[in-house]
């Protein structure tokens, strides 16, 4: 999996303090019931999420094709089949109100402001980084932190045994088995092998990793080294103006009226 | 002069387990000993390596005793798996990773890294240890073992997943940093470890001490102990085929071929990875493939399996393989991984599955398993967990529940790796027999013993694509070239 791609200032930012501001928004973003509001911040992020990551846009663009779905169908259910009184149209169950219309919308924004925000955040920062920085500035035991970097590198490993073992099932003659029984099987079968070879993978990457003198304490020193710059003060100051002139916006210059 | 490292009537179970795996076992290292430890597989060598370095009890909980226990204060430990022993995506952020345990200031570390990842023979900066191959991980591996600055190095079969090649370089590289070092080996392929050692002790399957002294001494003293622990010692092979010489006679020469494939390629991830120009397979040959590491030999295995997208002619017994519902009725495969391969719980339900699915009667399905358990020697554990199996045990299982229902062509990748000397002879005298029944052997090897006394065919595979294709009859070989191709 090739996920190389050009470094912005988005990945310049202390990742702790992408971790914590990501975090204040998505709490905030709950308390939200306006829609201008919420369609403003949203394209504050997504203004983020298309141009700053680094990342081709052809990339970009297929990662938000789950994301649009997300937002079609979490609004859909809501304008579909909402409450409300000023009818706009009605055909059996179905009934769409301006205020179900108007909900609707509100929770597909959010969805996708949630969508954004965590994506952005993902493809602009490397775990060992983040995990760098917790130890750092969150004080996160380094147990912790070492043993999440660890289990990301089982991840391409699991999936290369998930297709090994795939053809030797093929090979068993695994795929005449029909019925529920041998869904059951099928289960059983690719789980248990892909189980204990990585419980014994991960064994055996403690005691190397012990081997190699990891102790749990905070005094050791770090080849990452992360703190705080400027463009975390920029980080924080656009988001703050966003807010802001979000609310601003949505007062004087409202896109949907209510 | 006071020993590095020493212990002293050692005794530890296994919990579960009945036995002891020692008892009352001494031993001592003195400063500078270059020491191999030799024994049958599953007679605790490891687990000692692992008592010695400290790891057991401190990283691994095995209840043990011993009345004077002396670990070295400096020490480094060179697992087998290249896979799973790093815990970091990149390979500076590994060596970084050792640094960092030992509160090395950053400003030192870059220096350091580049110093260790050179003296390794490796030039990488920040490249991602995925991409290695498995010699240039144990490279690796032993860079950040070296950071460490060790006075004593544990060598756990540092080359047990590697081929000739990567062996040969891996063990000059070890005599080159191991020096002026204490090390302590345990290996089973030792032709190139003895000319780096001066002491052997050499143990039983009881965990006990059988001999202990210098090389050369227990090399001619203790010959008939190693050969039926089936440790490769030097000479294991000239041995075993002076006893037992393979015919490498042909006779099945005409009829249709088996397989039958002509500008055939194999894909992954829609790119050309494998092309054959021409390729006729017949029945009762022993096919060796043979190429460098990466060169695509499994992935010609796994084309004409048909795991992955194949373009161009294929027949196989004639018909179009399009045409074949299951090309598994056909040929099976034995995986370099046994574990991948077992679907049942216990050992004699492994061996039943195939049958099963195929809804043979009962009775024919007990003779059939009964008749292999007793081939393959695994009767007394019929009714244990395949994973339960020792190595050589399952390696032996995959093979029986890959061949219980006859097929015409068995493929095999790497079958006899890892593998001691008992059960490498042992396997390759079955496939001998199945062969001389007019089965077709294809394996991929990189046993030179293999291609020079059991094949009767020998293809070669280079960036892709198979260079050439030797018949190899009993009084002297013909030579037909395959065609080169450009990819």
């Amino acid at each position: 999996m090739n996920v190389s791609n050009a470094e912005t200032w988005l990945h310049g930012i202390n990742p702790s303090l992408k971790l914590g501001v990501l975090i204040v928004l998505c709490i905030v973003a709950l308390f939200i019931h306006d829609l201008n509001y919420m369609m403003n911040i949203t394209i504050g992020v997504l203004i983020l999420f298309l141009f700053f990551t680094g990342h081709s846009i052809k990339r970009i663009l297929l990662l938000s094709i789950p994301f649009c779905f997300i937002f079609i169908s979490t609004s859909s259910a809501m304008i579909l089949f909402g409450q409300g009184e000023t009818l706009w149209f009605e055909w059996g169950l179905i009934s769409i109100t301006e205020e179900s219309f108007m909900r609707g919308l509100l929770v597909g924004f959010r969805a996708l402001f949630f969508a954004a925000l965590g994506l952005t955040f993902s493809l602009t920062t490397r775990p060992v980084n983040l995990f760098y920085s917790l130890m750092q500035q969150v004080k996160l035991k380094p147990k912790y932190a070492y043993s999440f970097m660890a289990a990301l590198r089982l991840i391409p490993i699991m999936m290369e045994e998930f297709q090994t073992i795939r053809n030797a099932m093929k090979v068993r003659g695994f795929e005449r088995g029909k019925g529920i029984r041998s869904v059951y099987f099928k289960m059983k079968s690719y789980s248990i092998p892909l189980l204990s070879g990585s419980i014994r993978r991960a064994h055996r990457i403690a005691v190397a990793m012990e081997a190699k003198r990891f102790t749990d304490t905070r005094d050791r020193t770090y080849y990452y080294e992360f703190g705080f710059s400027k463009m975390d003060h920029g980080f924080i100051l656009y988001f703050i103006i966003l807010l802001l002139a979000g609310f601003y916006l949505s007062i004087q210059f409202p896109l949907v009226s209510i | 002069m006071e020993p590095i490292v020493s212990v002293e009537k050692l005794r530890m179970k296994y919990p579960g387990d009945e036995s002891l795996i020692f008892k009352d076992l001494s031993l001592t290292f003195d400063q500078g000993e270059k020491v191999l430890l030799l024994g049958p597989s599953g007679c605790g060598k490891s687990t000692l390596l692992q008592v010695l370095s400290g790891l057991i009890p401190n990283s691994i909980e095995v209840p043990m005793k011993a009345e004077k226990l002396k670990c070295p204060s400096s020490w480094g430990y060179v697992f087998q798996d290249p896979d799973s022993q790093f815990c970091m995506p990149f390979a500076d952020e590994e060596i970084a990773f050792v640094l960092e345990n030992l509160s090395v200031p950053k400003e030192e570390m870059k220096e350091k890294i580049e110093n260790q990842i050179r003296n390794v023979g490796l030039n990488l900066g920040h490249t991602s240890i995925e991409t290695l191959s498995g010699g240039m991980k144990q490279r690796l591996a032993i860079a950040s073992v070296l950071a460490l600055e060790p006075e004593v190095l544990f060598l756990d079969e540092p080359t047990a997943m590697l081929d000739p090649e990567g062996t040969k370089e891996i063990w000059d590289l070890l005599k080159e940093v191991g020096k002026d070092k204490t090390v302590i080996i345990v290996e089973h392929k030792i032709d190139h470890v003895l000319e780096f050692i001066e002491r052997i002790v050499l143990l039983n399957d009881d965990g006990q001490i059988i001999a202990d002294g210098p090389r050369d001494t227990i090399l001619s003293l203790y010959k008939n102990e190693m050969r039926e622990h089936g440790i490769w010692f030097p000479g294991v092979w000239d041995e075993y085929i002076q006893k037992y010489a393979p015919t490498r006679e042909h006779q099945f020469t005409d009829g249709l071929p088996l397989l039958d494939v002509q500008g055939f390629s194999g894909f992954r991830n829609k790119e050309e990875k494998i092309h054959v120009e021409e390729l006729k397979v017949h029945s009762g040959e022993w096919i060796v493939i043979r190429g460098e590491n990466g060169a695509g030999k499994s992935t010609l295995l796994h084309a004409l399996m048909q795991f992955i997208k194949t373009k161009g002619t294929y027949e196989l017994l004639g018909n179009p393989i399009k045409m074949v519902k299951n090309p598994t009725d056909h040929m099976t495969f034995v995986f370099q991984n046994p574990e991948f391969q077992f679907v049942a719980n216990t050992v004699y339900e492994e061996i039943a599955y195939s049958l099963r699915i195929d809804k043979r009667p009962q009775q024919e399905i007990d003779e059939r398993v009964r008749s292999l358990l007793k081939v393959f020697r695994l009767e007394a554990h019929r009714d244990k967990h395949p994973f339960q199996l020792s190595m050589g045990q399952k390696r032996r299982l995959s093979v029986a529940a890959s061949i219980v229902i006859d097929k015409k062509i068995i493929l095999l990748d790497e079958p006899t790796f890892g593998q001691d000397s008992k059960n490498t002879f042992a396997l390759l005298e079955w496939f001998e027999e199945y062969r001389r029944r007019g089965i077709t052997v294809i394996m991929v090897t990189h046993d030179e013993h293999i291609s020079k006394n059991f094949a009767t065919r020998i293809w070669t595979v280079k960036g892709g694509n198979v260079i050439s294709d030797k018949n190899i009859a009993q009084a002297g070989f013909v030579e037909t070239k395959v065609k080169r191709s450009v990819m």
